[in-house]
């Protein structure tokens, strides 16, 4: 009898940790290449329900308000979501069956949806071949279409065109070397206390090191894309050269995880960072003038490359209206709407032929991104990317903070990656 | 003259605990009236330069605010009502009430306690989302009006009053009903005070299970909202956010300091000992 209570909370404990444990999400595999029905030619009708998040679904509804009206049937309602934890309302929605007609989707979680089976294969009438090939690569898993790039970003390096002529630059390097003399002088010449403002590892500094993998012709999987290769000789070059800019103090060791990017770059501390196309206003906004900065592409080893990131738009199996979401998605990728989408949130056009808008193709620094967008790199699109990246990330810390062996910490990168799978 | 000496300590060390409590709030109210570019700044301002009330413009004009703060206003003070009324009726049972079982009931209570919350809440999204109550109100309410911890720690605040008080209760006629509400509740000031504040602040505070429930913006709490005007993919406007935790935080201030006199209350008339 006095035992009873011990056994039961024993027997509690066990099913309670139980409950607990954790192993990788078991996201089954997309399986084979899936083929899509086409939609149908009329007009859009019926309800739609869309999500978007942050600024986007602020300004969605707005737009689709043009789309209502070219379509008099059709009524769509948008949703706002906050970035924050809105991959777990997705997750969350997914399994118990509530997602939404089509839906704003980012571009690293398009392998772990379409593995849950939750999205629908794009129909052929939507000319794929009208996006940045990068940003639509990010909608590919194994082989079939899931959404299409709806707007894009990449990164480019930012520096200070007054400092630079000080340090004796006046045109931007094209190589790896190059990068770095150019970053030294803006130390010895220009009164920076750094020259670049490199992320020192931690979460989401892949996003700083691959484009100098990509330029360095890396790939991010092997055996015909079906597994990872973190220990890639290419990406371990890259990781030596930037491991480099912290070994000789060119990059702060201890530079904060949320970094003073632009008061730094305003002041001259920091001349030179890597970063995406949202900085230019950020940086406007601290007081840096216009033709006090500009930004160049990520020099190259073999060729320049950076990375591609953005948000795609992607229509859940789900939907009781699949014909007039795809039509909305559709609508979404044609060049003046995309155009006109640029002029109410900035966000850049993913379709090539919209940056012919003069709104855009007048801008030099704009440009600029376009042009690297050209080759702009995306991740795999793996289920477990998110994952298997967060390993990669914290192994460059310890580069970049304790100056670990480059080959050491891609080795382990690799192993963690391989324990955890593709998940494909 | 010791006495005086080691007071003047003790004031020292309050004043300072005091300051590091409080400067964060302050500096999250005088943030609130700082440009972006003043709040990036390095080294870091303690006085707002220039001073601005673009934040708050900014944070009423454009969040549909009166909606989302009937919603979480609403939402709170149901949750709070029912885990008052729930969890002492419970934990009355099973600390004054003989029945079979009384034991086993109270372990199971506990062990509610040692599942996390991650695990349960995707099967309970799926339960609500079919009993048809994802995208309402009830939705955010129902799942949340009792708590095992609630349970807990009113059957143990219950626990510590004499069980003279029930019988005497018995003897002279008064109902069960009568019992529990008229002689053992209002001894519960508080039990009921500490965990009124704390499911207030918890439930004002949630962020994940509103954000799933609600399927549209009308239906957003204030944090919901919050997250979803201050942050953006790349960036973050703090200027924003920090007017936004001004305005959340103040009615908590307020439960808070109406609850705090409560609480002294309390235990001034609980004299039975």
């Amino acid at each position: 009898m006095r035992r009873t209570p011990a056994i039961a909370v024993a027997t509690l404990t066990v099913a309670a940790l139980a409950l607990s444990a954790c192993g990788r999400d078991n996201a089954a595999g997309g399986g084979s290449t899936q083929k899509a029905k086409d939609i149908s030619s009329g007009k859009a009708t019926g309800t739609l329900t869309v999500w978007a998040m942050g600024a986007e679904g602020d300004k969605l509804p707005d737009l689709v308000k043009e789309f209502e009206a070219a379509n008099p049937g059709v009524k769509v309602n948008v949703t706002a979501i906050p970035w924050d934890s809105a991959h777990d309302k997705f997750t969350t929605a997914i399994t118990a069956g509530t997602t939404p007609d089509a839906a704003m989707v980012g571009s690293t979680w398009m392998g772990e949806f379409a593995g849950l089976d939750a999205l629908d294969p794009v129909p052929p009438s939507i000319d794929t071949s009208a996006f940045f090939e990068g940003a639509q690569k990010t909608n590919e898993v194994n082989g079939t279409d899931f959404g299409i790039p709806w707007y894009v970003e990449t990164r480019l390096i930012y520096y200070r065109t007054d400092l630079a002529k000080k340090a004796g630059i006046t045109t931007p390097p094209t190589d790896w070397d190059g990068l770095k003399a150019m970053a030294k002088a803006m130390q010895t010449k220009a009164g920076a206390k750094y020259g670049m403002g490199f992320q020192a590892g931690g979460q989401g500094s892949w996003q700083s090191i691959m484009p100098f993998a990509w330029s360095n012709d890396a790939n991010l999987t092997k055996d015909g894309g079906k597994a990872y290769n973190f220990d890639d000789p290419k990406i371990l070059e890259a990781v030596k050269y930037y491991q480099s800019y912290f070994t000789e103090g060119i990059s702060d060791k201890a530079a904060p995880n949320t970094p003073t990017t632009e008061p730094d770059f305003k002041s001259g501390r920091v001349p030179m960072f890597i970063s995406g196309p949202w900085m230019m206003s950020a940086v406007e906004k601290v007081g840096v003038k216009k033709d006090q900065y500009d930004v160049m592409q990520i020099p190259a080893k073999t060729k320049s490359s950076s990375f591609v990131g953005g948000s795609n738009f992607a229509v859940f199996k789900k939907s009781k209206n699949r014909d007039s979401a795809w039509k909305l998605v559709k609508w979404l990728a044609d060049p003046k709407v995309q155009a006109k989408w640029y002029g109410m949130s900035t966000d850049l056009p993913s379709v090539k032929s919209a940056w012919d808008d003069p709104s855009i193709s007048g801008d030099d620094k704009l440009a600029k991104f376009g042009k690297q967008l050209e080759t702009a790199q995306a991740p795999p699109t793996f289920p477990t990317w998110e994952q298997v990246v967060t390993g990669f990330d914290t192994e460059m810390e310890k580069v970049t903070k304790q100056g670990a062996d480059p080959a050491a910490a891609l080795k382990s990168a690799q192993q963690q990656a391989e324990s955890i799978g593709t998940g494909q | 003259m010791t006495r005086t000496r080691s007071q003047w300590w003790l004031y020292i060390v309050l004043t300072l605990a005091l300051l590091a409590v409080i400067a964060p709030f302050v500096w999250m109210v005088l943030g609130s009236f700082k440009t972006q570019g003043e709040l990036l700044q390095n080294p870091p301002t303690w006085w707002p330069q220039a001073a601005t009330l673009d934040n708050y413009t900014r944070l009423f004009s454009r969040l549909n605010f009166s909606q989302y703060f009937v919603n979480s206003t609403v939402v709170a003070v149901a949750v709070t009502a029912g885990n008052l009324i729930f969890c002492s009726m419970v934990g009355y049972a099973l600390a004054m009430l003989d029945f079979p079982g009384r034991r086993a009931l109270f372990l199971l209570v506990m062990g509610t306690l040692l599942i996390p919350g991650v695990v349960t809440f995707v099967p309970l999204f799926v339960l609500v989302t079919n009993v048809g109550l994802s995208n309402s109100l009830p939705g955010l309410i129902l799942p949340f009006l009792v708590s095992p911890f609630g349970v807990f720690l009113m059957r143990q605040y219950i626990s510590g009053l004499p069980r003279d008080l029930l019988d005497a209760g018995r003897v002279d006629g008064a109902s069960e009903l009568r019992i529990f509400g008229r002689i053992f509740l209002p001894l519960c000031g508080p039990a009921l005070a500490t965990l009124g504040i704390l499911t207030f602040l918890g439930s004002w505070n949630n962020f994940l299970w509103p954000l799933v429930v609600a399927q549209e913006e009308s239906k957003y709490t204030l944090p919901v909202a919050l997250a979803l005007y201050s942050k953006g993919q790349n960036s973050t406007q703090y200027g924003l956010l920090l007017a936004g935790a001004t305005v959340v935080v103040i009615p908590v201030l307020a439960i808070f300091l109406a609850f705090q006199r409560r609480f002294i209350e309390g235990i001034a008339t609980t004299g039975i000992k």
